[in-house]
């Protein structure tokens, strides 16, 4: 055999582990980080982790994910160990079938798991829809609910599947090594098997479904795909709100509860572990030793005396199930909701608070990744929404496809205070389906310090004087949108031969190397550190860029001459709403002045409300103490002679929008 | 002996097609001893787990004081079982197993559900552990305990409930040779002193034939004899119960008359009767009652062929004409001499041929045969590894 060579094998671990290691640790070493930069140290800080605590949305998915892990574990460790106890008494061979089964779905895909779960329920909806309206018909003493969706529910059940295999799968090698006569011998003494159980089986095997409920607990707190397919629109873990907060850019809050999650995972490893190596150190041994304040419980609680205590018990789970249960389905039913989807960082979260208490109304808020997403969504008839918040020419969309409610503006009274420039836009001509919410630019952003003189055209993107240093964005409708300008089209244009020639444009540019890739949210990481020298994006982004731009890098925007796309993101109202009129309060409130003016300023993004854009300089001098740059102002509400430069996007007819998907897809990554 | 307290009758335990118990009659009596002997598969624990509730069988009856209990569960029978490797709960120690059954509210005359005090229980628990010498062990985990130990806990955890009648699945299975006789002994002395029946199940037929009031010879499912321990050694029904309770010489003969019976051409002076005129027969000679005398004085003559040393006695395997005899006699005879043996009348006994006729009783492959018997499996413990049918009838 070969020497082996134990300073190459160390490194070689060493490295391993790096690799494995490094990544994590520089979260949680940023997670402390002083300033929002997730690139560059400012100092040690807690500020994060204070934030953390009063970010009620994260606080929320906190809830949420414990309450579902909690419950699943719970439910999926009773349902387990019965299911492991009838498997041991079935024949070896179709046992060991079954365990194979049973194996599967642990090794199966999440992502499988997740979508044949969600299609299941929305199936199973499907026809109980039909059920519930004949059974409604034919008798009126009970009425059911016809409608019924994806939420948490229906994820809580979805964890409940994923976690029985894992608890089987540690149940039953106690089982197996239980000695078989024990039941035998316990019934021999008197009891029924539910006694023999509960004096005898349990407490063998015990090891075994603490071991179980913990690795079900951990993967339920970590799980992410299946939860984000069977969650539907209103629920949200906090994996996934991690995973909506990381849309822009990955924020120190995002280190900091992602830190949280990884010690809390770890240490319940620890735990399972720990509680292992001493399992085998007391076998090893065979020590006599002190029963432990659990065992000594769990012998009082065994033993006759105990029993009222035991119901007691019993009986005390059972209602505060029954009571979460109920708190879960009744208390959306009692206290007032409103289900609004928006996207991520994409409101000032005290605005939801005050809301709250200002109307009694609790406010569901959920974030969806991009309009697409979000119509795909509406179409699965897996969200149940009252507001949503899409962009201009998705309105138009939703609009042709009848799915939206008109307003009842005359609840809407802070309508008033909307611009005349953002009424009767052409995604809605007679103004009865929305309220915008804000709006921006489209233009070019780039590093002033990385290109000789500024760019005015759009012609830049394809500028082979910038090869490599150009980053396309990844999505049709702009890509193609500024190609056309350049060429003096409309963006709306439906002739094939202008689509096919500002393609053409776009993929001869990629040929020739100009582009250093298609992005969407890498680009905040790669303008911010100066990896790239331009880019396409969107106003309200060009300026959180610039807050966390690196030394040495510096960022500029332009709308280029050619002019450029503008858009308007509205509130409207799902048809067939469930919550109309808490729906009106929300879209009222948030049209206000002052929700607009604190909105502004969280998100970058300018308003439609003509009383904030005015008062918006002093609103900032006043909370910063210093001026608003004027400069940056006009960029981040576009004056109105460079509006009328730029052009909205509208609803493409289906023809043009294949003809995108396909040029888009020729286009490779 | 007193009157009958356990009946089995016409008793059948089959799964599909395989007939575990093939008609099963059997009474036990009061106070009685008795064992249910015979090889792994033969039956005997079944017929246990049939008493004790935990089987009901296919068809037949299964009768506790003229009460027909097929479907009592195990719970609600005054039967307790001590089980082949113990089952001492690991989770409780000495004191907790032995109260575990009186822990259990029982149902008494008129149904309503009554407890033991703890002052009762207290002490029956530690009268138990003092019957089975286990004094000052109460506060110990059972996994701290000796082989023996674990034992006497399990036989003072069933009996502390009281029964009416103890099963035994192999309780001394898993110990030493030693310690097997001790706990023979205990155990016997236990019964005569709580008085009550024992129901032991056993492979081992010197430990049935030392213990037992009646031994039960089982093979194949069906009872092979029925007996006090004297007479299945002395008067086996057939070549298994005279194979298997102790070592027999099984050879082929016929009767001539009463009383005279032809081995190998020769006739021999026997106490047997009752055969028709020249009926074949299996001819039993236990190794102790063959004499070896001169070559030429004996009534047959042979040549030794291997002599092993077992210390009361040679264990002396002898050549007769092709047929290999073994002979237990204090007398040392070199290998490859000639000798001579007598056989007096009363160390002949003829039995009627059977379906076992032929299989058993040759010396011939000696050595082999030792340690079969020394490697018999107990009963229950083939489960896990033969087929499914034993995974699927094991509770």
């Amino acid at each position: 055999m070969k020497k082996t060579n134990p300073i190459g094998g160390r490194i070689f671990i060493g490295l391993t582990f790096l690799f494995l290691y490094l990544p994590i640790f520089l979260l949680i070493v940023f997670s402390f980080n002083a300033g929002d930069s997730s690139a560059v140290w400012r100092g040690f800080s807690l500020e994060w982790y204070a934030a953390l605590f009063h970010n009620r949305l994260i606080m929320e998915s906190l809830y949420t994910t414990l309450l579902v892990s909690l419950l699943a574990t719970a439910i999926a460790t009773a349902a387990g160990t019965f299911a492991a106890i009838g498997l041991y008494s079935l024949s070896r061979r179709r046992r060991d079938a079954l365990l194979v089964v049973n194996d599967i779905p642990m090794m199966n895909a999440d992502i499988v798991t997740g979508v044949s779960l969600c299609l299941f329920f929305v199936a199973f909806f499907q026809g109980w829809g039909t059920f519930a309206q004949w059974f409604n018909g034919v008798q009126s003493a009970v009425e059911l609910p016809v409608r019924l969706t994806l939420g948490f529910t229906t994820m809580l059940l979805a964890h409940v599947a994923f976690n029985i295999p894992y608890v089987i799968l540690n149940v039953a090698p106690k089982l197996r090594q239980m000695d078989k006569n024990l039941v035998d011998a316990a019934q021999d003494l008197g009891c029924t098997w539910m006694q023999a159980f509960w004096k005898v089986i349990l407490p063998e095997i015990k090891p075994g479904i603490v071991s179980g409920a913990l690795i079900a607990f951990t993967m339920s707190i970590d799980d992410f795909v299946i939860s984000y397919f069977t969650a539907g629109s209103s629920t949200s873990t906090l994996a996934m709100r991690i995973y909506s907060m990381t849309k822009k850019r990955i924020t120190p809050e995002v280190n900091a509860v992602s830190t949280l999650l990884f010690l809390s995972v770890l240490a319940l490893l620890v735990l399972n572990n720990v509680r292992e190596i001493r399992q085998e150190r007391r076998a090893d041994r065979q020590e006599v030793r002190e029963p432990s304040l659990m065992e000594k419980l769990s012998m009082r609680l065994s033993s006759p005396a105990g029993k009222w205590v035991r119901r007691g018990l019993t009986a005390a789970m059972a209602c505060g199930f029954v009571v979460v249960v109920a708190l879960l389905t009744g208390a959306t039913a009692s206290q007032p909701v409103v289900n609004v989807c928006s996207w991520g960082e994409y409101i000032d979260e005290e605005l939801i608070t005050q809301f709250e208490d200002a109307t009694g109304i609790r406010v569901n808020y959920q974030t969806a990744e991009s309009n697409e997403a979000l119509y795909s969504l509406l179409k699965s008839g897996g969200a149940d929404y009252d507001v949503i918040v899409p962009s201009d020419y998705m309105i138009s969309q939703l609009m042709e496809e009848g799915m939206l409610e008109e307003l009842d503006y005359s609840r809407i009274p802070n309508f008033q205070y909307i611009d005349e420039r953002f009424r009767n836009l052409p995604y809605d001509p007679e103004n009865k389906y929305t309220v915008p919410y804000s709006w921006g630019t489209l233009g070019l952003i780039y590093n002033a310090n990385m290109v000789e003189e500024e760019p005015h055209s759009w012609g830049a993107l394809y500028d082979d004087q910038y090869a490599g240093g150009v980053l396309l964005i990844n999505n049709s409708r702009d890509a193609l949108g500024a190609a056309l300008l350049h060429l003096g089209y409309s963006v709306n244009t439906t002739d094939e031969g202008e689509i096919r020639e500002a393609f053409a444009l776009i993929a001869g540019a990629s040929r020739r190397g100009v582009f250093q890739g298609k992005v969407m949210d890498q680009v905040f990481q790669k303008m911010e550190g100066g990896n790239a020298a331009i880019a396409t994006y969107y106003a309200g982004d060009y300026l959180s860029m610039l807050d966390n731009q690196a030394d040495g890098v510096d960022l500029r925007y332009v709308i280029p001459e050619e002019g450029a796309n503008w858009f308007v993101d509205a509130m409207c109202v799902l048809k067939d709403a469930p919550h109309y009129d808490e729906a009106m309060e929300w879209i009222n409130f948030i049209a206000s002045t002052k929700a607009n003016l604190a909105n502004m300023d969280y998100i970058w993004y300018a308003s439609p409300n003509a009383e904030a854009l005015e008062q918006y300089p002093a609103y900032y001098e006043e909370l910063y103490g210093e001026e608003l740059d004027p400069e940056l102002y006009k960029i981040m509400a576009a004056p109105a002679e460079v509006l009328e430069r730029c052009e909205m996007y509208l609803v493409l007819p289906p023809a043009t929008r294949a003809l995108y998907n396909e040029l888009w897809v020729q286009l490779g990554t | 002996m007193s009157k009958e307290l356990i009946r089995l009758r016409d008793c059948v335990m089959s799964y599909g097609d395989e007939v575990v118990l093939d008609h099963i009659n059997l009474y036990i009596n009061d106070k009685e001893f008795l064992t249910l002997l015979g090889p792994s598969g033969c039956g005997k624990t079944t017929t246990l787990r049939i008493i004790g509730g935990f089987l009901s069988p296919t068809a037949g009856d299964v009768l506790f004081d003229g009460v027909r209990i097929n479907h009592v569960p195990p719970h609600q029978r005054t039967v307790n079982t001590v089980f082949q490797r113990y089952a001492l709960f690991p989770h409780l120690n000495v004191f907790e197993n032995v109260a575990f059954g009186l822990r259990i509210p029982k149902a008494d005359g008129s149904g309503r559900k009554v407890k033991v005090s703890e002052q009762e229980i207290h002490q029956r628990v530690m009268e138990m552990l003092e019957v089975v010498n286990l004094k000052g062990f109460e506060k110990r985990p059972v996994s701290a305990l000796s082989g023996g130990q674990q034992q006497r806990v399990a036989i003072a955890r069933a009996l502390v409930n009281r029964p009416r009648v103890l099963l035994l699945d192999e309780p001394l299975g898993a110990l030493d040779m030693r310690l097997r006789k001790d706990m023979q002994n205990e155990l016997k002395r236990i019964q005569q002193e709580m008085e009550i029946t024992f129901i032991y199940v056993t492979h081992d037929q010197e430990e049935a034939l030392a213990m037992s009031d009646t031994v039960v010879v089982m093979d194949g499912g069906r009872i092979q004899q029925i007996g006090t321990p004297e007479d299945i050694y002395n008067e086996p029904k057939n070549a298994f119960v005279a194979d298997f309770i102790g070592e027999s010489n099984i050879i082929d003969g016929i009767m001539r008359a009463d009383g005279v019976v032809e081995i190998f051409n020769r006739r021999f002076q026997c106490l047997d009767k009752g055969f028709a005129k020249d009926e074949p027969v299996d001819v039993v000679i236990r190794p102790e009652d063959v004499d070896i005398v001169d070559e030429n004085a004996g009534q047959l003559r042979g040549t030794v062929t291997s002599v092993t040393f077992k210390g009361v006695h040679y264990d002396t395997i002898v050549d007769f004409y092709g047929f290999k005899w073994l002979i237990q006699t204090t007398d040392y005879c070199p290998v490859d001499s000639r000798i001579g043996i007598k056989i007096d009348p009363d160390g002949i006994h003829v039995m009627k041929k059977s379906a076992y006729s032929g299989m058993f009783g040759d010396y011939s492959s000696y050595s082999e045969e030792y340690e079969e018997l020394d490697v018999v499996e107990p009963d229950g413990e083939d489960g896990e590894e033969s087929d499914s049918r034993e995974g699927g009838h094991e509770e």
